[in-house]
């Protein structure tokens, strides 16, 4: 039984000032940031030896200034880890994490889609959940889109079923 | 290549993202031998819509992410702004949200049982089952007002009250509804025509259950003891008892079982709840505009663990939030119990996972060979599975 | 050549058994399991005559739930234009009704009512199962006094 604080250290001690910004937020909730070189490392770890061998989902968010990934690790079900890490909005990529957890094959077509990121050596990296002939360019989830241009941009009248 | 590919077009799949799925599957002869999911998603974009609107007509918002479980995404939500906010549903308002939980859990699993029965042509099984589910609408909307979408929660608690009275009717109902169960139960397991097209069908071991990161009764009937009722604790579960289903076989026919027994403690679970129910009030006052923070919320929805991440930013719309609903998880998995199996098993094993009921659309066959493309519906293919269940 | 009472026979067989295909364009499911509960023992519409098929080309009555959007509406269209005249659609639940509260997605067109021509529209979130009867029985009743050529 791991608690929050011990988790915390092992990830310090494993990977020093590239783990920052901890905030345990309450019981069995752990936000963490981690320099974007880590963390497939860190991820990595955290299955093998720390025990997280459950990826919930992965959340990607437009903050503004730059893009964010945060994957969310459960251990036995129980403690959840947010692990951060921000990455450049005019060229956003990171490394797949699809080798450490097979689910992520999934969630990263679903935040490359919405978003825009890409996820390097992924095996699949194709749109998950917008239209094929949805414009390439066009990320929803990015802040600066607004309904607006997407009404302006979709051509509704012509839909192809492939 | 030799052989056809079929491609499965497959409609809303699941709480979250109410979408058609898109499965090609390759067979040769009568087996599916590669499964690529193709998700082409009937998509309603509800995450970008709710950064449009505010936490309370977000709870509104949320309740349609499915019809379903609605209030498994209430209860989620309301718990993830609470915590955005740092503050806790009273204690009566958890044990209410427990108990509309469980019914809906009892509505859901017994909604599926009917789907499955109709999957497998034992349609007055079907009638029965859909039938003796009404009880349980009949209590939902005793307590809330509606047979579906009970808007129950609040953020910061629940919106109506029980009494007596109405605990009376939920513990007589329950009692009814139980009988049933229980005669379901030597139903289902001496039934040839369930018993043919689920034993040993569809097999998921435990080792590869952990893997894929599976929840719910799908990883329970696998062996995989985990439920986030138990494990990660939410609204009043920590104060009750209760069993966690588990089978050890990973088929289809363990699936059911699991959902079916789970309506039992689902049963005794609500009872608990009625005589422990604490008095106090059922919300307090929350004031919406929200400091930036962030908060990670699940529950175990009926099809499995359901989680939302939310980020305020100090107003009162959220920065962003974020849905996974549990069938998107079980995805992945379900690809690889279906490659290897039997074209004719792909219907039951699909109905397996608990894909929101809605989903079978169409199938769309492609002969290489041929180059021709023919159109299936999934009542076609509910055909062949029979005719080539009565042939072999 | 057609007598008016063969018109007649043909009209009351249509409207006393009207086949109905039920078809979902990205809703949440709450009006789905609503529709087939009309099905089901308690509420039991097949004792009007009623029944779901799974086939547009047998159906007289397409019954369409959940927002339109973008990827659907093509199959949609694909449905009705299976369908043998005369046929009719109803819009069950508020999202195929108006869209609404899903109107402003980006992927969302709308209601059922911008693809096709609605006979029936049963607003709510869902709608019971007795106002989905209800709308049904509104169906009828204008099929009866429709006058159509065959």
């Amino acid at each position: 039984m791991l608690t929050e604080e011990e988790i915390i250290t092992s990830l310090k001690n494993r990977f020093g000032g590239k783990i920052y910004n901890v905030v345990i937020a309450k019981d069995r909730r752990v936000f963490v940031e981690a320099d974007r070189s880590i963390i497939r490392e860190a991820l990595s770890y955290m299955k093998n030896s720390l025990g997280f061998d459950h990826l919930s989902t992965i959340t990607g968010l437009d903050s503004g200034r730059e893009l964010e990934l945060v994957y969310h690790i459960v251990r036995e079900n129980s403690l959840v880890v947010s692990l951060k890490t921000k990455i450049s909005k005019t060229d956003p990529r990171i490394d797949s994490v699809s080798d450490v957890y097979i689910v992520a094959e999934l969630y990263e077509r679903e935040v490359y889609d919405i978003l825009g990121v890409k996820f390097e050596g992924h095996p699949n990296l194709s749109r998950l959940i917008l239209p094929e002939d949805w414009p390439e360019d066009l990320h929803p989830l990015r802040k600066d889109v607004t309904l607006e241009q997407i009404t302006l941009r979709i051509d509704w009248s012509r839909v192809e079923d492939k | 290549m030799s052989g056809s590919v079929i491609k499965v077009v497959i409609g809303p799949q699941h709480p979250a993202l109410k979408e058609p799925e898109r499965f090609i599957l390759e067979i040769e002869g009568e087996q599916v031998v590669r499964v690529t999911p193709r998700i082409g998603y009937v998509h309603r974009g509800i995450e970008k819509a709710m950064e449009n609107r505010t936490y309370l007509q977000n709870l509104y918002l949320a309740e349609r992410i499915c019809g379903i479980c609605s209030h498994a995404h209430t209860t989620c939500y309301a718990q993830a702004v609470e915590n955005l906010m740092n503050v806790e549903a009273p204690p009566r308002a958890k044990y209410l949200r427990t108990i509309i939980a469980e019914l809906e859990r009892i509505h859901s699993h017994l909604l599926w049982l009917g789907i499955v029965a109709h999957e497998v042509g034992f349609d007055t099984f079907f009638m029965y089952v859909w039938r003796d589910r009404e009880i349980i609408m009949d209590l939902l909307e005793e307590l809330s007002g509606n047979r579906v979408n009970y808007a129950m929660n609040a953020i910061g608690g629940v919106r109506r009250d029980i009494n007596g009275d109405k605990a009376l009717k939920i513990l007589k109902g329950l009692e009814v509804i139980e009988e049933e169960i229980k005669k379901y139960i030597p139903m289902i397991q001496r039934e040839q025509t369930i018993l043919k097209r689920t034993v040993g069908v569809g097999y998921l071991n435990s080792v590869d259950a952990v893997r894929y990161n599976v929840v719910g009764p799908m990883a329970r009937a696998s062996g995989v003891k985990r439920d986030v009722r138990r494990d990660d604790p939410y609204a009043a579960y920590d104060e009750l008892t209760f069993n966690i289903v588990t089978r050890n076989e990973g088929d289809c026919f363990s699936r059911i079982m699991v959902r079916v027994e789970e309506t039992l403690e689902s049963i005794n679970i609500i009872r608990e709840a009625l005589s422990k129910l604490p008095s106090g009030d059922i919300r307090v006052k929350v004031r919406l505009a929200i400091p930036p923070a962030e908060a990670v919320s699940r529950v175990e929805a009926p099809r499995g663990e359901l989680i939302h991440y939310a980020r305020s930013d100090g107003s009162d719309k959220p920065a962003r939030y974020k849905v996974r609903a549990p069938t998107l998880a079980n995805l992945t998995a379900l690809c690889n119990i279906l490659t290897g199996v039997y074209l004719a098993d792909v219907p039951v094993i699909l109905a397996g996972i608990d894909p929101c009921f809605s989903c079978m659309d169409r199938m769309q066959i492609i002969d290489l060979e041929k180059r021709e493309k023919k159109f299936w519906t999934l009542e076609d293919l509910r055909r062949y599975a029979r005719e080539w269940y009565q042939k072999h | 050549m057609e007598t008016k009472a063969f018109s007649r026979i043909l009209k009351w067989a249509r409207t006393k058994s009207p086949w109905v295909i039920h078809f979902n364009t990205g809703g949440c499911n709450g009006c789905d399991i609503e529709l087939v509960a009309v099905f089901t023992p308690r509420y039991d519409v097949e004792r009007f005559g009623i029944v779901l098929k799974g086939s547009p080309r047998h159906a007289d009555i397409l019954a369409v739930t959940g927002p339109v959007t973008r990827q659907v509406k093509d199959r949609l269209l694909r449905i009705y234009e299976q369908m043998p005249e005369p046929k009719h659609v109803i819009a069950v639940g508020t999202c195929a009704v108006s869209g609404a509260p899903f109107w402003d997605g980006y992927n969302v067109l709308g209601g059922v009512d911008k693809i096709l021509p609605v006979d029936v529209y049963i607003p709510g979130c869902p709608p019971r199962p007795e106002a989905i009867i209800y709308g049904f029985k509104k169906l009828l009743e204008k099929m009866e006094n429709e006058e159509h050529v065959d």
